[in-house]
């Protein structure tokens, strides 16, 4: 295999092509952005219900701001809805003050508006004086009616002397809040879950359903290509492209596309929620990114060399083993072994400093991201406690942000990771994408459509397969309906070309073969091809059942399939196998042998009753049981019809009305068997030296 | 599992880098679990709302100091872990490469190459896996997992005990989903093998799908296992796909659980809030490891699966090798077949039988019988690429199973039947069995086999790459290539092997022409089917069913009644009148 192109850069047109694929998978698409959206939304609130549960719960605290001062203007910032106002003060939560800026809320500290010290608000009744053991008196600092209900409040640092159990009963509110939130938090998990999956297997189904369509598209395409083009190519970079290279398509919509969009989402969603929680912190916290933008861009370079590095150095050495493995002997022959050690050593050496190059780019980056990770959470604790003095943000938030930012490091590296996949895909897609521009076909523009009686005419036919190397030179020739002639001729001399050309696997280039009078490229390929057919010298048949190689897919009833092999004789062999006819081939059909394998071909051509054959006869050595079955069957399909035997067997030569011989693609002598020997041409050479029962194999 | 100890030489040749790796491994797992202590004492002191900033400063210094130490511990490992891993599969790739020279013809005509190719690739990629990731993920995991139960435990018992409840369920979750996820693995690359298998099956027999106008009925065949292939993907997304999801809910269950019962614990004054969020990282940093756990076990797997295959060629032993005390010098090229009788491994009947001859030094011995005759069997006993029996084949009087290897074939220029060059230029191709060839000598013998012609009309010359990365060339002159290779060595016995079945008559004269003046006076063994080039041999061996059956110089055998005069004479009436053939 030549060293084919291992990454490429992402090309648009690629990728708008690609996606034109995914038109008739619209809805699971959308399904499946719609499910990220929420599943990544749902991720991104988890921090910020915990954000909650610390502020509002945990660390719950209140500050205390005189009833006189409750009006103030300077106030109108705080929601004083969720504030508790009890007989000499009213209670507002600290995370409700966040509101007010740095500067006022130093102010109002100062002139005593509001009081530094923290407390706790609670509502009681009986049984929280009770747990207070005598004590509810002295602490409770100040008591009211909120919402129709007995409240107190406490001093913070009072509070958090008491007793576990005290506590435990005055913060009732906050674990019943706790409660509520885990519920929520739960629920939260939940769709997380749910929608990840939900969103993973609907961009499956989408992938999956491209690359089969993409796979089915590529198939089709070469099945219809020319003969001449496919011989081109070898069979296995053709299969290649059908399987690997589709498959790295499917890669590219299941593990990149939707990666990378799930990866910024959550990039971007964190750095969003970042700045709903907090503005002031979410500012400080983006001056800390910049950093890893650059290191991003600059590693995305660096390993990208180094994955082509690695790709290049492994097709290298894959391409030596293969060659040296398939050429051992030679090496052996020659004791050049030592020489193949030191070859191969130093292609080994290379991959492996390959691999340690890119091992050093990838232990690099990833180490510098956490620590560029770790750098941004020193910064957000730093200057969250700076604002936290100022009373400018909470714990919960702090905490949250923490959190959040761990998330937003947490794609970098899987999406410098992918750069290497979308590269290589881009490439795969490439490769796809140039087979199914290449659109070479025999051309099938012929309309005519009738009965055909089985006249061929060739005229002045010229062929080559290669340029300037005809194969077929000023070749002429007739045959009437239900001749049956024999094509002789040395090795070479062109006698198969004939059946590529009368089926129009290849087109002539000078000259003109005509089927009753009609041009074959003035018949539908369809009608052609259904009118001539050839039986291949090697026979072909598929690992599939007995059946489906004769009928290759025809309706046809068991009794007419049962019959038609009875025709040929093949009845006897196929009646013994196992299952009979539904009895299935290996691979290059070595569960039957060579003989029964021609009468298979002959019974696929009767079940498919061609007007025209063309018998490409098997030079192989058979045994003399079968040897007289195919005779037998050789004459059966040729009755009734036009047959051009490249022949190789004296009888079918002798029985034939008339023999061309060819000779270097002319037709050299023509005539009936004991003509030609009376001739003494080079037929009769070919008689003596190919067709006698002669020692030389 | 038992193969992985085979790897334990490997890794103690780089014990020391495997030794600082793990100590930098320990830095890093060690310096990872002091952040969170950093974190839990800044959110204390925050909360507690009575704090010097410069306090928190010099805390989250602390923080990047440690974090740096991670991040060179991180590099630390990965170079002397991750170094080692790759120069131990280089060594071992090596090795397997050294084994493949030595092992005779008959290993690779009972191996697929592809296999053979998959285990310098795919498995040296799994052992590598097994010497690196295994090991870190192991020991790593080992110690944070340690390390963090007990801080957990040490410092809240009670909400340890409850919170890591789900991390269990992870390891369980990764060895139980791994089996069933390799079962449907392994049917999603069945079924991609199948779709392979028909699309390369359909387009080997393109020409009846063409023929017989069945584009439609091959397609749809086609569109079956391409959609089978389609629903086997589905189902293994459909358990594989709920993996990530799953482990990620199961550890959202343990921050759930913590948030629950830690923050009553914080409500109630049992924990600060600065321990509420230490376990909460702690939690996290627990997640790895125990997912790690599930991969390590297949990750050991996979290594010491490939292992035994990789061993399983390195165990084989050539059964052709030089004796322990070889002859390293041959006297002369005279060649002796002494009674030669010859069975194939497994073989029914003997592929050669009783047969003896005599090659005197310096003169030529045709062979002529037909396919399956026991002429190449013959020729590949007399260059040891299968063991003769002992006493049976000799040169320069000496068994050829005493000689050194590399005297015995050094002393030998093969022209194969089947031509096999390498993607290289034509120099390299004709020079392959040299050093260092003599520029001049090359071309002598490019003119000698005729391919010089060529070479000329080559778009490079002599520097044009051959074979699948390059030119290709026809058939014969490719043979022609390859019988200059074996002249560039000048060697003591020349054997061509039906080499010029490709080449046209005429340059077929010219060619032996050249040879034979080339070689007047050298040993040469000369297989071929053509009487007309037999007839410059000085004696002809005609073999029939492994067994000699007419021995002598052309004019003699052409006199006998026989095999030999039988192909004479209808030879002579072909050349006669037929036009020459092309190839």
């Amino acid at each position: 295999m030549e060293e084919e192109k291992i990454i490429s850069g992402y090309d648009p047109a690629i990728m708008r092509r690609l996606l034109g694929y995914t038109r008739p998978y619209r809805v699971l698409v959308i399904g499946a952005l719609v499910s990220l959206a929420i599943a990544t939304s749902a991720d991104l609130l988890l921090p910020v219900v915990i954000q909650r549960a610390v502020d509002r719960h945990l660390v719950a605290r209140y500050t205390r701001i005189p009833r006189e001062f409750a009006d103030l203007d300077e106030l109108r910032e705080v929601d004083v809805a969720e504030a508790v106002a009890l007989s000499e003060a009213v209670y507002v939560q600290d995370d409700e003050l966040v509101a007010l800026s740095g500067v006022m809320r130093r102010r109002l500290v100062e002139e005593g508006i509001l009081e530094e010290v923290g407390y706790y608000v609670f509502r009681y009744d009986d049984a929280t004086i009770r747990a207070f053991d005598g004590r509810f008196e002295e602490l409770a600092v100040d008591l009211g009616t909120h919402d129709g209900e007995p409240w107190a409040s406490i001093r913070a640092e009072a509070l958090n002397q008491l007793p576990a159990d005290v506590r435990r009963v005055v913060r009732d509110a906050d674990i019943e809040g706790l409660r509520r939130t885990t519920r929520l938090f739960l629920v939260l998990l939940v769709s997380v879950l749910g929608f990840t999956f939900s969103q993973l297997y609907l961009m499956a189904l989408a992938g999956q359903g491209v690359m089969k369509d993409l796979r089915l598209e590529l198939f089709d395409h070469t099945l219809h290509q020319r003969l001449g083009h496919l011989s081109q190519h070898p069979i296995g970079r053709l299969v290649t492209r059908v399987t690997n290279d589709a498959e790295t398509v499917n890669r590219l919509f299941t593990e990149v596309i939707i990666n990378l969009i799930s990866n910024v989402a959550k990039m971007v969603g964190s750095i969003a929620a970042i700045m709903l929680l907090n503005w002031r912190l979410g500012l400080v916290t983006l001056a800390t990114l910049p950093p890893v933008l650059l290191l991003t861009l600059f590693f995305r370079g660096r390993a990208r060399e180094a994955f082509r590095r690695v790709r290049l150095y492994v097709s290298r050495i894959n391409a030596y083993l293969s060659e040296h493995l398939s050429g051992m002997a030679v090496v052996q022959l020659f004791a050049r072994e030592a020489r193949a050690r030191r070859e191969f050593n130093g292609k080994n050496d290379e991959l492996m400093r390959a691999n340690l190059g890119e091992m050093y780019v990838f232990a690099v980056f990833r180490p510098l991201i956490d620590l560029l990770s770790s750098t941004s959470i020193a910064v957000i604790v730093y200057f969250g406690a700076h604002f936290l003095l100022r009373g400018l943000v909470s714990l919960g938030v702090l905490i949250a942000f923490i959190n959040l930012i761990r998330r937003f490091y947490r794609p970098v590296m899987a999406i410098s990771e992918q750069f290497t996949i979308v590269q290589s895909a881009m490439a795969g897609s490439e490769r796809v994408f140039a087979m199914l521009d290449d659109t070479d076909r025999i051309p099938d523009e012929g309309s005519v459509d009738r009965l055909i009686s089985g006249q061929i005419d060739f005229e002045r036919v010229w062929f080559a397969y290669k340029e300037g190397e005809p194969v077929i030179r000023d070749l002429s020739f007739s045959i009437e309906p239900g001749e049956t002639i024999a094509v002789v001729g040395y090795t070479g001399a062109g006698k198969t070309t004939i059946a590529n050309l009368l089926t129009r696997l290849w087109d002539i280039d000078e000259g003109s073969i005509r089927l009753d009078g009609v041009d074959i490229r003035q018949y539908p390929l369809q009608r052609l091809r259904t009118i001539v057919q050839p039986v291949q010298q090697d026979v072909f048949l598929f690992s599939d059942t007995i059946r489906n190689n004769i009928t290759l897919g025809l309706d046809l009833s068991d009794e007419r399939v049962k019959r038609i092999a009875r025709m040929v004789q093949a009845d006897a062999f196929i009646e013994r196998l196992p299952r009979k006819y539904d009895t299935p081939l290996t691979e290059g059909a070595t569960n039957i042998s060579t003989g029964e394998r021609q009468l298979l071909s002959f019974a696929r051509i009767l079940a498919h009753d061609p007007r025209i054959i063309i018998m490409d006869e098997a030079t192989a050595n058979i045994d003399t049981e079968t040897e007289q079955l195919i005779q037998h069957a050789v004459q059966t399909v040729m009755e009734n019809r036009t047959a051009v035997v490249i022949a190789h067997r004296l009888s079918t030569i002798k029985n034939a009305d008339r023999i061309l011989v060819l000779a270097e693609g002319r037709l050299v002598e023509e005539g009936a068997h004991d003509q030609l020997i009376a001739a003494g041409g080079i037929y009769y050479n070919l008689y003596r030296l190919q067709y006698q029962e002669s020692p030389q194999t | 599992m038992k193969e992985l100890r085979t790897l334990f030489p490997y890794i103690r040749r780089y014990g020391w880098s495997y030794f600082f790796g793990v100590l930098c491994l320990a830095l890093t797992s060690g310096s990872q679990i002091l952040i969170p202590q950093f974190l839990r004492v800044a959110v204390d002191l925050i909360t507690s709302g009575r704090f010097e900033l410069g306090r928190i400063a010099a805390l989250m210094a602390g923080l990047l100091g440690v974090s740096v130490a991670i991040a060179a511990g991180r590099f630390g490992w990965r170079s002397f872990i991750n170094g080692s891993a790759m120069k131990i599969e280089r060594e071992l790739r090596a090795r397997l490469f050294d084994k493949f020279t030595e092992l005779q013809p008959s290993f690779f005509s009972r191996s697929q190459i592809g296999d053979l190719m998959a285990r310098s690739t795919n498995d040296m990629n799994a052992i590598r896996m097994a010497a690196s990731m295994a090991i870190v993920a192991l020991f790593d995991g080992l110690f944070m997992t340690v390390a963090i139960l007990i801080i957990l435990f040490a410092q809240q018992p009670g909400i340890a005990a409850v919170a890591i409840i789900p991390l269990p369920l992870i390891t369980m979750m990764t060895l139980f989903l791994g089996k069933v996820v390799r079962t449907m693995f392994r049917r999603v690359q069945e079924g991609f093998s199948d779709l392979s298998h028909q699309t390369q099956e359909i387009f080997s027999g393109v020409r009846i799908v063409k023929s017989f106008v069945k584009e439609g009925y091959f397609l749809s065949r086609f569109r079956g296992a391409n959609e089978e292939y389609q629903a086997r993907n589905m189902r293994l997304i459909r358990v594989w796909g709920l993996f990530f999801p799953v482990v990620t809910f199961l550890a959202g269950l343990m921050t759930l659980i913590l948030l629950r019962f830690g923050g009553e614990a914080v409500i109630t004054g049992g924990l600060s809030a600065g321990e509420f969020v230490a376990t909460l990282s702690y939690l996290e940093m627990l997640i790895w490891p125990m997912l790690g756990a599930g991969f390590t076990v297949n990750l050991f797997q996979r290594g010491a699966a490939s292992l035994a295959r990789v061993n399983a060629i390195l165990n084989e032993e050539p059964e052709i090798r030089s004796p322990e005390r070889p002859v390293a010098t041959m006297p002369s090229s005279a060649i002796s077949i002494r009674g030669l009788s010859y069975l194939y491994d497994g073989g029914e009947e003997l592929a050669l039988r009783g047969v003896s001859f005599d090659v005197p030094e310096g003169s030529i011995l045709g062979i002529l019988g037909r396919t399956g005759a026991g002429k190449s069997t013959l020729l590949r006993l007399l260059l040891r690429m299968q063991n003769p029996p002992r006493g049976t084949v000799f040169i320069g009087g000496v068994d050829v199973l005493d000689y050194d290897l590399k005297t015995l074939r050094s002393a030998f220029g093969v022209v194969p039947q089947d031509t096999f060059l390498f993607s290289d230029t034509i120099r390299a191709n004709i020079g392959f069995a040299l050093d260092e060839p003599d520029e001049q000598f090359v071309r002598h013998v490019a003119d000698v086999s005729t391919i010089s012609r060529d070479i000329r009309i080559l778009p490079n010359g002599w520097d044009t790459q051959v074979g699948e990365r390059g030119v290709t060339l026809s058939g014969g002159q490719k043979q022609r290539v390859a019988i200059s290779r074996a002249l560039a060595k000048d060697p003591a016995i020349l054997v061509f092997d039906d080499a010029l079945s490709a080449v046209d008559t005429e340059t077929e004269e010219l060619i032996l022409r050249q040879l034979l003046t080339e070689r007047r006076g050298r040993t040469s063994i000369i297989v071929s089917h053509r009487v007309s080039t037999l007839a410059t041999a000085d004696r002809i061996a005609v073999l029939d069913q492994g067994r000699l059956i007419q021995y002598g110089p052309h004019e003699q055998l052409v006199r006998e009644e026989g095999f030999y005069r039988e192909i004479a004479m209808l030879q002579q009436l072909a050349q006669s009148r037929a036009p020459h053939e092309k190839d």
